[in-house]
């Protein structure tokens, strides 16, 4: 691979680092790090100095937003008890932690650099935990002040212990910064460089880090799955149960009922979807036996529309179509003069199953299919004129020759489809349930969804999703496995 | 495709064949008609005189031809903000994606990045990974992602699938291209911009207009994540009110003065205010969708993509 750093000269007086100089570079790097995603927690958030501060505040929205920050505080606030001047003070402070563990990522960025940039990155993680410890004062400050007013008691304070935390962070971070410095003495290069490696790293590192925040972090949640929580509790020793909620689930609650149903549904859903998800296949075949290539573009064209509508639109096609009010009525009562036809056909539990499917089908047949087309597209013609010269007819070519080319790609779907069997999203299923079909429609998101959003039953639905989770995955390896010894190759 | 199509017509056909070309049209007629009719039955609805359509006699062309159903959408309660709210986070949160998509898809080639192939197998465990819903949802709310802007926007800059294929792209770009460039003095970000992201206009036009539709056609995250913030459902969610509200006429259209209501009733009635809605919130996909069909091909790796 070819360096773009142009070559540096090594100079002799320039040390290298030793094991333990090594040791507290990472130290530092390791304590950042934590001290970053400090911020957004907010179990450690030093700036909660109220039990009226609401517990699912961070550091991070401390800072940035009033109205979280203020928004139980109704009666406190209009009486006076709490100027809003408090508040800005606190926002302030906790502003000013933000800006130091900025300054610190900053330094422990460039301290992949050499030497000389070293030195300067740690002039970063200096100033930025004295910030910290600054405003760590400020808040117990404000802490103090607020705690000798005349009206103390009804504020309902309490000491962060997260700040000791932050002040402990800091100055470890401080202290190290310093016996770094004191370890980057004597000559350092001309000029402040660093490995073409870590410039690169460094350059994706913020990609990294959403990447991690927004699908990684979530795994963190599944600690709900052990706390007896309710929304707005705090999860503490006292809550925890352990395993009380996996095994709650299959021990004959009622919950297992629902479960079990809900399984069906998903399962039957699926299991619809992958019988008939030879459907696309024989969608392309045969419109490829169709001579005009105008008629072909224009089904192509008309049946991919349906693909890029939302569910909440096909829903209203639905009910267009189907209501009461909808197509099918009036066309019977207006066109056929049928008088009592005024059936409402979405708001019964006949058939859901198969018409989940239909408007699946509906919605995806045309899109679909375009994967094949263009597989069919790829095969060698050579093939099909071969088998005409030996005498085949065009069913011969479609079966012999079509349905093998494209073979391996329905196989890669087919087993994406087996992987995901429990997914079968709750998009669909949600615009399309009523409380009368609600018992056959309810697949396992929705059902999530149910329990977890609309009635506020965290820790199951969590233990639903952790199961969920885990079976995917494993079912994902299997299928991937599976195509690996069959076909020699991964689809992941 | 065509030389494929061409492959019987110097040959005569037997009637079985004719027969069976004749079904083959009828049947594909008759889908391509399921599948537009709806679309057609709800347009003609929304434009036909309102009295006509609540008495159920448009089905199949339209009668009294008027266009004051969407002139009267201006007064359907909290719409507009909805589509302010939409059109900005597919306009802005689709440029995000497609910026960080590309930055990453090319970083990601680099193969002497420190620990290279660890960050891009972190990012492609994303595509098949996920904590479940509530998990998610806690930590959303941890990080003071609900009821805001923010919500719609942040989350989906980073979409693994999109990086892959930029990157796969990015690797069937000559390297000798890159490689002049450095030689010439040229950092990554400058080859980034000057060189990787001209030529890989392709593959960013693709992922940029599945975005956008993806991003249009949002409902899920408003549903979740707006509960306290009315002003900034999505359009798809706004619909799925109409579509669920009652019978009753009032709970969709604002507080407007008395006269003005009773002359809107008239002219509109709940089932063509869903009607309309609905087509309102159809009419820039079909807007852009001449345009996406080149892309098609592509754009179906997206679902199918090989790490």
């Amino acid at each position: 691979m070819y360096q773009a750093t142009p070559l540096i000269k090594t100079d002799p007086l320039i040390k290298k680092d030793t094991f333990f100089e090594k040791l507290t570079a990472i130290l530092i790097r390791i304590l950042v790090l934590i001290f970053g995603f400090m911020a957004f927690f907010p179990q450690v958030n030093p700036g909660r100095i109220m039990e009226k501060i609401n517990v699912n505040t961070s550091l991070f929205t401390t800072a940035l937003s009033y109205e979280t920050l203020t928004g139980n505080f109704g009666l406190i606030m209009r009486r006076g008890w709490l100027t809003s001047g408090n508040i800005y003070f606190l926002m302030a402070c906790a502003a000013v932690i933000l800006l130091g563990i900025a300054l610190c990522a900053v330094g422990a960025c460039m301290s992949l650099g050499n030497r000389r940039m070293q030195r300067l990155a740690c002039a970063f993680p200096l100033s930025g935990s004295a910030l910290t410890l600054l405003s760590a004062f400020g808040i117990s400050y404000l802490f103090k002040t607020l705690s000798e007013s005349k009206n103390a008691k009804a504020l309902e304070l309490i000491f962060p212990n997260a700040l000791y935390i932050f002040i402990a962070f800091s100055a470890v971070i401080l202290i190290l910064s310093i016996i770094r410095l004191i370890q980057l003495r004597g000559p350092v290069e001309a000029q402040m460089e660093m490995e073409e490696k870590y410039r690169l790293f460094l350059m994706l590192l913020p990609v990294l880090l959403l990447a991690f925040v927004f699908s990684y972090l979530p795994i963190y949640g599944w600690r709900y799955a052990f706390f007896d929580y309710d929304v707005g509790d705090k999860l503490s020793r006292e809550n925890f149960v352990a395993f009380k909620w996996f095994t709650f689930l299959f021990e004959g609650s009622a919950y297992r009922r629902d479960i079990l149903r809900v399984l069906k549904n998903t399962l039957i859903m699926s299991g619809l979807g992958i019988a008939t998800s030879w459907l696309p296949v024989a969608f392309a075949i045969l419109l490829a036996e169709i001579r005009s290539s105008r008629f072909q573009r224009f089904v192509q064209t008309f049946t991919t529309i349906p693909n890029f509508i939302s569910w909440v639109l096909v829903y209203s096609f639905a009910l267009a179509i189907f209501s009461t009010d909808g197509f099918i009525n009036s066309f019977l009562r207006n066109v056929l003069h049928i008088s009592g036809a005024n059936t409402d056909y979405l708001a019964s539990a006949d058939f859901t199953w198969i018409k989940m499917l239909f408007w699946g089908t509906w919605k995806g047949l045309g899109w679909s299919a375009i994967i094949y087309i263009a597989g069919i597209s790829g095969i060698d013609q050579q093939l099909y004129e071969a088998a005409r010269v030996d005498g085949a007819n065009r069913f011969h070519c479609m079966w012999h020759i079509t349905v093998p080319g494209l073979m391996g790609t329905y196989c890669v779907m087919l087993l994406m489809s087996i992987a995901g069997i429990l997914s079968n999203g709750m998009e669909q299923y949600l615009v399309f349930s009523n409380p009368i079909n609600k018992d056959v429609i309810e697949v396992l998101d929705l059902y999530v969804y149910n329990l977890g959003i609309k009635q506020g039953l965290v820790p199951i639905s969590t233990v639903v999703g952790i199961f969920k989770s885990l079976v995917g995955i494993t079912l994902l390896f299997s299928a991937n496995g599976i195509s690996k010894l069959v076909r020699g190759e991964s689809i992941i | 495709m065509k030389a494929h199509a061409k492959k019987y017509s110097s040959e005569k056909r037997s009637v079985g064949d004719r027969i069976f070309d004749v079904t083959l049209i009828v049947f594909f007629t008759l889908f391509t008609l399921l599948c537009i009719f709806p679309f057609y039955y709800l347009f003609i609805n929304t434009i036909s005189a309102n009295d006509l359509v609540s008495s159920g006699l448009i089905n199949f062309y339209p009668r009294g031809i008027h266009l004051g159903n969407y002139i009267a959408l201006k007064d359907v309660s909290d719409l507009g903000s909805s589509a302010i709210v939409t059109v900005l986070r597919t306009i802005i949160g689709t440029a995000l994606m497609v910026v960080v998509s590309a930055w990453a898809g090319y970083l990601v080639t680099k193969r002497n990045m420190w620990k290279r192939s660890l960050w891009y197998r972190s990012l492609v465990i994303i595509m098949y990974f996920n904590a479940g819903l509530i998990p998610w949802y806690m930590n959303m709310l941890m990080l003071g992602l609900t009821n805001n802007f923010f919500a719609y926007i942040i989350p989906g800059m980073v979409a693994p699938y999109n990086i892959i294929l930029v990157k796969t792209y990015i690797e069937s770009i000559p390297s000798s291209l890159e490689e002049s460039a450095i030689i010439d003095g040229a950092n990554t970000p400058t080859v980034f911009l000057k060189i990787i992201w001209p030529l890989s206009t392709p593959i960013l036009a693709t992922i940029a207009i599945f975005g956008a539709v993806g991003n249009w056609n949002s409902f899920q995250d408003s549903l979740l994540l707006m509960s306290n913030a009315p002003k900034m459902y999505t359009l798809q969610h706004r619909l799925y009110i109409y579509l669920n509200s009652s019978s009753n006429l009032s709970a969709v259209m604002s507080g407007s003065s008395g006269a003005s209501t009773q002359a809107l009733s008239s002219l509109l009635n709940t089932k063509v205010i869903k009607y309309t809605v609905s087509m309102v919130t159809i009419i820039p996909i079909l807007m852009v969708y001449p345009f996406m069909q080149r892309f098609f091909v592509k754009g179906i790796m997206l679902g199918a993509v090989k790490g």
